[in-house]
């Protein structure tokens, strides 16, 4: 294998693992804090990637407008989300949350995708936030996209790791995930924490659906292949365990895009299912991750 | 009468002078059933099937409809198919609305089981599959499967189309083969992996080794690592028999940011405007196939007008063109047999079928022959000689991505000349 070779495979698995990260924080961060698997991510992506495409194509508005459309659209819907379902729910008994959220949030990710379809249709467009061209170093190709993905992960990856650790707001998210009942015995207003995991993550979702569809396309079900991922490396991390998911993230793309290239492109997909498995065996808390606790 | 009449030519003449000497007193509208997807990853295909036969029904209605009986389109979603969609749907409109007839665009991942819905309610049961498990699952029982008909030649011709495409054009001036390698990627479905397989099995008649023989996953659009195959070996051309257009869009954007020196051919996908807005620059220079699709011709031209009239400048017709030839196919061999007929009357479905064996027609996608063998359509050149017996296997060029794909093969349809890929150094 030449050097150009491997850079072209570690560059697609680095790639593709930025999209997982992003795709599995905003799904970790959200069980880590609440025990809500919310099965509406997916669509949340989607809707980013269509908010985007309609404020730069439709308004004609330029292309930062559209991300800054993306990340608004996904923090206006997970808002609307704990407005709407998750408050409502929480009102219940606590011991059911957990599983009545995810057939809420089956609902309304089925919902929004056919919304979706109904207003834009079944035909895939292009993402207009996508940027052609190959930065060539010596015999080393990386197409600008690709360099844009991986920067603009690295950055969030950064900010919410300062966000959860630094800040107040932070603490009181640590403190509901560690313990919710704890925390607010010492004060976290924790619905408000809840509001505010759920803005955060559909603004990650905003802006995982722009990076997705700015490799691939616009589509109605584009959310459901990242959001299957993310599932996948949320298991293996550890549920809500944050760090551990970016880790099992990148390292799993890698894998994956290594074990294409090797044995072939259809054995990638079955690869990571199979480390699923491995997983839940030997290690039914993840690879990162403790029984009966959830840290971020 | 024929005001409406503006695409099927001949086609509506002859509904037309039917009815003219049909005495109708039965005006109740037939029901026509049509299971589609119309949500999901092949939506994109769905919706221009939908729009073929809304036109269709729209001329058919203005000639009279079929022995004075209007038309009526009736959907039913597939979203992702598989054959328990599929069958479900196609049920459903047979117990709702009693169709006499499920004109189909394509389904994948159905096991060809239409054609036991058919059966069992002895209804017409055209599609677009393109799939030759048609013509193997007719041959186990024709009498069951009598009025199961595939509008259009199954997905092998492909294999020995294309290679006998190349062959020919690596004996030309145009493009010198660098080596005899050819690199095959289908996806993990039966119409890309029977396509694969035929070239696989014989490629070596025709002159040419195999380099790569790569199965992607289906849907798929992180190329990498089989690009990373791809450069470390590169053949002389590049076969992609997976057909999604965005996907195929992805692997030019994705190959140019490396191109080697190889054609790069690719299935069916590229026929759809979404893969020249998805692509935009980097499909220029890709050669694609299609046994079924609207010919850039005089004879389809009014046909061709009035759908980008009625569905939008970016509307497919070419994929629309095959549920509008089927539906008309099907109408004038509903008024040559003397109805419709309806589920379970087996007797006056027969005759329908029969007149749909018997009738050679040309639509705006070229001829239409049923091959007695398999009820599927005859190909030309590859299954028969005569242009005026089978359908075109025809070979298109994306030579400027802004326009339309030209027409580079066979010769006898072709309107322009093939041109070297942009990419070749």
């Amino acid at each position: 294998m030449t050097l150009d070779i491997l850079m072209s495979i570690l560059v697609a698995g680095i790639t593709t693992g930025a999209l997982y990260a992003l795709a599995t924080v905003g799904l970790s961060l959200v069980w880590g804090s609440m025990g809500m698997l919310n099965m509406a991510h997916a669509a949340m992506l989607t809707m980013g990637g269509y908010a985007a495409f309609t404020v730069s194509s439709a308004l004609g508005l330029p292309v930062i407008a559209g991300f800054a459309g993306a990340i608004v659209i996904g923090m206006i819907g997970g808002s609307l989300l704990y407005m709407l379902i998750v408050r409502n729910l929480l009102k219940n008994d606590k011991s059911t949350f957990e599983s009545n959220v995810m057939i809420a949030t089956v609902g309304i990710g089925i919902a929004l995708e056919n919304a979706i379809l109904m207003i834009y249709g079944g035909q895939p467009l292009k993402q207009p936030l996508s940027i052609p061209g190959t930065l060539m170093l010596g015999p080393l190709a990386l197409p600008y996209q690709n360099i844009v993905i991986i920067l603009t992960v690295v950055v969030l990856m950064a900010f919410i790791a300062l966000l959860l650790n630094r800040t107040r707001m932070g603490r009181a998210i640590r403190a509901t995930a560690q313990n919710r009942d704890a925390a607010q015995l010492m004060g976290v207003a924790v619905n408000r924490v809840y509001f505010q995991v759920l803005v955060l993550s559909g603004g990650l979702a905003g802006i995982c659906g722009v990076m997705v569809s700015s490799i691939t396309q616009l589509s109605p079900p584009l959310g459901n292949d990242p959001m299957l991922k993310a599932f996948i490396m949320c298991v293996v991390a550890g549920l809500g365990n944050l760090p551990g998911a970016v880790a099992a993230a990148f390292g799993l793309a890698l894998l994956e895009a290594f074990i294409q290239y090797a044995a072939g492109a259809r054995w990638g997909f079955p690869s990571l299912l199979f480390v699923v498995i491995a997983v839940l065996i030997w290690r039914p808390s993840g690879l990162f991750g403790r029984a009966q606790i959830r840290r971020l | 009468m024929l005001q409406g009449v503006i695409g099927a030519g001949a086609a509506g003449t002859l509904l037309a002078n039917i009815n003219s000497t049909a005495r109708a007193q039965d005006t109740t509208p037939i029901p026509v059933g049509s299971a589609l997807p119309m949500s999901g990853f092949a939506a994109a295909d769905g919706i221009e099937f939908k729009n073929g036969l809304d036109l269709a029904a729209e001329e058919i209605n203005a000639a009279g409809g079929i022995l004075g009986r209007p038309i009526e389109i009736h959907v039913e979603d597939t979203k992702e198919m598989g054959a328990d969609i599929v069958s479900q749907a196609m049920q459903r409109l047979i117990d709702r609305f009693s169709t006499p007839v499920l004109m189909n665009g394509y389904n994948v991942g159905t096991n060809m089981i239409e054609m036991d819905i058919a059966a069992d309610n002895d209804v017409i049961m055209m599609h677009y599959n393109t799939l030759i498990s048609h013509n193997e699952k007719f041959k186990t029982d024709p009498d069951r499967y009598y009025g199961c008909f595939q509008g259009d030649p199954p997905e092998y011709w492909y294999g020995p189309g294309c290679l006998n495409f190349l062959k020919t054009l690596s004996e030309g001036d145009k493009w010198k083969a660098p080596n005899k390698k050819i690199a095959i990627i289908p996806s993990a479905n039966e119409y890309s992996i029977v396509i694969a397989n035929a070239i696989r099995d014989k490629a070596t008649e025709y002159g040419f080794e195999i380099s790569l023989f790569e199965t992607v996953p289906f849907p798929t659009n992180q190329w990498g690592p089989t690009l990373a195959k791809l450069r470390q070996d590169p053949p002389a051309a590049i076969i992609v028999t997976h057909f999604l257009p965005q996907d195929l869009a992805q692997f030019m954007v994705q190959f140019l940011a490396q191109p080697i020196n190889s054609l790069v051919y690719m299935q069916y996908g590229p026929s759809l405007p979404a893969f020249r807005e998805i692509g935009g620059e980097a499909v220029n220079g890709v050669i694609y196939s299609t046994v079924v699709g609207c010919l850039p011709d005089d004879f389809s031209k009014p046909f061709r007008e009035a759908y980008r009239a009625k569905f939008g400048p970016n509307s497919a017709y070419i994929t629309g063109s095959q549920t509008y030839d089927g539906l008309w196919m099907w109408a004038i061999a509903a008024a040559i047999a003397g109805g419709p007929s309806e589920p379970f009357n087996k007797e006056q479905t027969q005759k329908v079928a029969a007149a749909l064996r018997r009738n050679v027609y040309r639509g705006v996608n070229g001829t239409y022959r049923a091959d007695p063998a398999g009820q599927s359509t005859y190909c030309y050149p590859t299954q028969v000689a005569d242009p005026s017996l089978g359908m075109p296997h025809q070979f298109l060029q994306h030579q400027d991505y802004k326009t339309d794909p030209k027409l580079i093969a066979p010769a006898l349809y072709a309107t322009d000349s093939f041109v070297l890929p942009p990419w070749f150094k």
